[in-house]
């Protein structure tokens, strides 16, 4: 009896031996690559050891408030809020540009928020509606929406999502007695605004230098500074190197919305929705989280677009398609891919919301209040592709398109800078698009979860088999990779 | 999952595995037992293989669908077609208004009232039709027709289709083939509950002649009848 509960308490540990040993193989391989001589100290004369920073490498960059020169040094020509650069203003790094309004207003986070959401995000997710049930149609041999027109403009249908949208608003919003309503009313806002917030972090393109739109870029030039390549912007909101982590905290949150609902409710199948959304929430941001930390391992940085900007190691280029990490983390991307599903709570994960059980958290919810939530799941899905597009499939890049021009198999394409970058927003929305397209072919193929299945698959396979995956990157990069090498 | 795993399988058909009996009935029956459960073993909870093959069997069918054109409109109405063409989609849907198939023979439409040889209506309000008329749906008013050998024609004749249950009754109490249910047309839709009533007018737009000889004039059906065959077909229905 005795030594079959010493057998049981065996299994259960296991997750807790492997995560510890993960840890300790982390901490391990984190310590080597420090303790590594430093050979420029002794060696000055060898290569990159007179540099302290080499022009638009994402590695060997300069502290904030610096950049780097062509010459390899750090400097700093100015300090924001000092004279020194006259009528023009000082920039992130500390070089003096002339300031252009139109540029700074194009550099705001505000304008590159609204323009990624009105441009991409919302387009896609309206469009998502659409498609969801045509491809479903698709799939189960029927033809699916396709009537929705204005006057002869039919485009298959497509535009049931003005239909659906004019439907929303003009539906009487009911609120029923009994329930709390300012957290009624609070939460389809908390559930779609973490969304819309978490895309801060996603690269949607390269930086873009509006003067050079037309040049064929050097990257190495451009990296230098220099007239032409003066009011760069980014095409991320927000960079930070703990992006990724940024995106756990802030999609958790919308999680809240549902569980909020559901208590605000005055409904039991709402409240139960809503238990359930917490708990599977609970049961799968592990995994997740564990199942990106692998893809930490290889780059060695959480920030996207360092992610997306370098590729799984800096030896390729990260246009090359060998570089992304689907082909480095091909577990971790399985993982990731299923957790995240679950995460946008949609079928086969779609136990907060089963129709034939519990309506879900938002079963007294109507009109356009009923519409947030709708939204935001589809907002999710397309958030889940995109974050899966930046991790695992090179973000923006379109295999073999350098910053100059298309490079590979012994021939190169110079292409100008305004060619380059609309192909990259174009390869970084098609790839998003057919990651989506993915989710709703998975949505519509599987049955719906047991809660109990829910939860076995989540502990007791998604969560060892990342632990599993951490460890033996670790390990692969503890015994094969030099330390003090690539990352 | 592609190993199998026979023995594990096995107890399932049979039930659970009793391994102890701890208690019995007076009669012998065990109340209290111990059983074996097979849980699913971890290769089966990872549902991956299952998932890559109905993956596989829904991207068939989407790729098909979305990359062949349709089948003819005949294979996909006609019952009993064959329901396999090469190189089209497998969608069987009849886009109704544009696409329309061919009702069979004795599909019940919307009502007609057939005509004289004069272009008159055929119908003598008898009031068979509203009397038998399940729905009460239909509504006589007669006159005088001024035809001595006619006696009655309707004045108005209306048939309020929202309350027609398509029942056909009406068509098999008439005595003079005057009212037939052979258009092959629907109830449309109407916005107005007003519009969706037939009227003598619009009924006899769809009008035909009937063949049916009227009056005594012309030959009768019986002129040909062989003594004693009650059978002879009627000159009614051709």
């Amino acid at each position: 009896m005795r030594r079959k509960k010493m057998q049981k308490m065996r299994i259960i540990l296991r997750p807790a031996r492997l995560a510890v040993l993960a840890l300790l193989l982390l901490a391990v391989s984190c310590g080597r690559e420090k303790d590594v001589p430093d050979l420029c100290a002794t060696n000055p004369q060898l290569p990159g050891c007179q540099v302290q920073c080499v022009v638009n490498s994402p590695v060997l960059k300069c502290p904030a408030g610096s950049h780097c020169d062509a010459d390899g040094t750090c400097s700093v020509s100015c300090v924001r809020g000092d004279e020194r650069c006259g009528s023009g203003t000082c920039t992130a790094e500390g070089r003096c540009v002339e300031s252009s309004l139109l540029f700074d207003i194009l550099d705001f986070p505000a304008t590159k928020w609204a323009i990624l959401i009105l441009a991409l995000v919302m387009p896609l997710a309206s469009i998502l509606t659409w498609m969801e049930r045509r491809q479903s149609a698709m799939m189960q041999d029927r033809l699916g929406p396709n009537r929705a027109n204005i006057g002869p403009i039919k485009l298959k249908g497509i535009l049931h999502f003005v239909a659906d949208a004019v439907k929303m608003i003009f539906k009487e919003d009911f609120i029923p007695a009994n329930v709390h309503k300012g957290l009624f009313a609070l939460a389809p806002i908390l559930a779609i605004a973490p969304v819309f917030i978490a895309f801060a972090i996603i690269p949607f393109g390269p930086t873009i230098y509006p003067h050079a739109l037309t040049e064929t870029i050097d990257p190495y030039l451009a990296s230098a500074g220099g007239d032409l390549f003066r009011d760069s912007i980014r095409l991320q909101i927000w960079q930070t190197d703990f992006g990724l982590i940024f995106y756990f905290a802030i999609l958790t949150l919308a999680n809240y919305g549902g569980t909020i609902a559901g208590w605000a409710s005055y409904n039991k199948w709402a409240l139960l929705g809503g238990l359930r959304s917490s708990s599977q929430m609970m049961s799968y941001e592990v995994a997740m989280g564990l199942s990106l930390m692998g893809a930490f391992l290889v780059v060695g940085s959480l920030e996207p677009g360092l992610i997306v900007a370098q590729g799984a190691t800096t030896e390729m280029s990260p246009a090359n398609p060998l570089n992304w990490l689907f082909l480095w983390q091909p577990v971790g991307l399985l993982l990731f891919f299923t957790a995240a599903i679950a995460e946008t709570k949609r079928a086969p994960f779609d136990i907060p919301e089963g129709e034939p059980e519990i309506i879900g958290y938002f079963v007294e919810y109507s009109g356009l209040r009923w519409g947030l939530f709708f939204l935001a799941e589809f907002i999710e899905i397309v958030f889940i592709s995109a974050v899966i597009t930046t991790v695992f499939f090179g973000g923006y890049q379109v295999p073999f398109l350098e910053t100059d021009g298309f490079h590979g198999f012994g021939m190169a394409l110079p292409l100008p800078h305004v060619v380059v970058v609309l192909l990259q927003i174009l390869a970084f929305g098609a790839k998003t698009f057919l990651l989506c397209w993915f989710q709703l072919m998975i949505r519509w193929t599987l049955p719906r979860f047991r809660a109990d299945q829910l939860m076995n698959l989540g502990w007791k396979l998604l969560l060892p088999l990342s632990l599993a995956n951490v460890m033996v990157t670790a390990l692969i990069k503890l015994l094969f990779i030099k330390p003090g090498g690539a990352p | 999952m592609s190993h199998g795993h026979d023995h594990d399988h096995a107890p399932v058909a049979t039930g659970p595995k009793v391994l102890a009996v701890h208690a019995k009935y007076a009669d012998g029956r065990p109340r209290v037992r111990t059983v074996q459960v097979v849980r699913p073993q971890a290769e089966d909870t990872s549902f991956l293989a299952a998932t890559a093959k109905g993956l596989g069997i829904t991207l068939k069918h989407f790729a098909r669908n979305l990359f062949f054109p349709m089948k003819k409109l005949a294979t996909r109405a006609e019952a009993g077609a064959p329901a396999e063409e090469k190189w089209k989609n497998e969608i069987e849907t009849v886009q109704y208004p544009e696409e329309k198939v061919t009702y069979p023979e004795r599909f019940r439409g919307l009502h007609r009232l057939t005509l004289r040889d004069d272009g008159a209506v055929r119908c003598v309000a008898c009031m068979c039709c509203p009397t038998v008329c399940p729905a009460h749906c239909i509504t006589i008013i007669p006159e005088e027709s001024g035809d001595a050998g006619i006696e009655k024609r309707p004045a108005q004749f209306e048939i309020d289709e929202l309350r027609c249950v398509v029942c056909g009754l009406c068509v098999e109490a008439c005595p003079c083939d005057a009212i037939r249910m052979d258009t092959g047309e629907h109830a449309r839709p109407v916005e107005d509950r007003a519009n969706a009533i037939e009227t003598k007018a619009s009924m006899m737009a769809r009008g035909i002649r009937s063949t049916a000889t009227q009056g005594g004039e012309g030959p009768n059906w019986r002129d040909g009848q062989v003594e004693g065959g009650a059978s002879a077909e009627p000159g009614a229905h051709h």
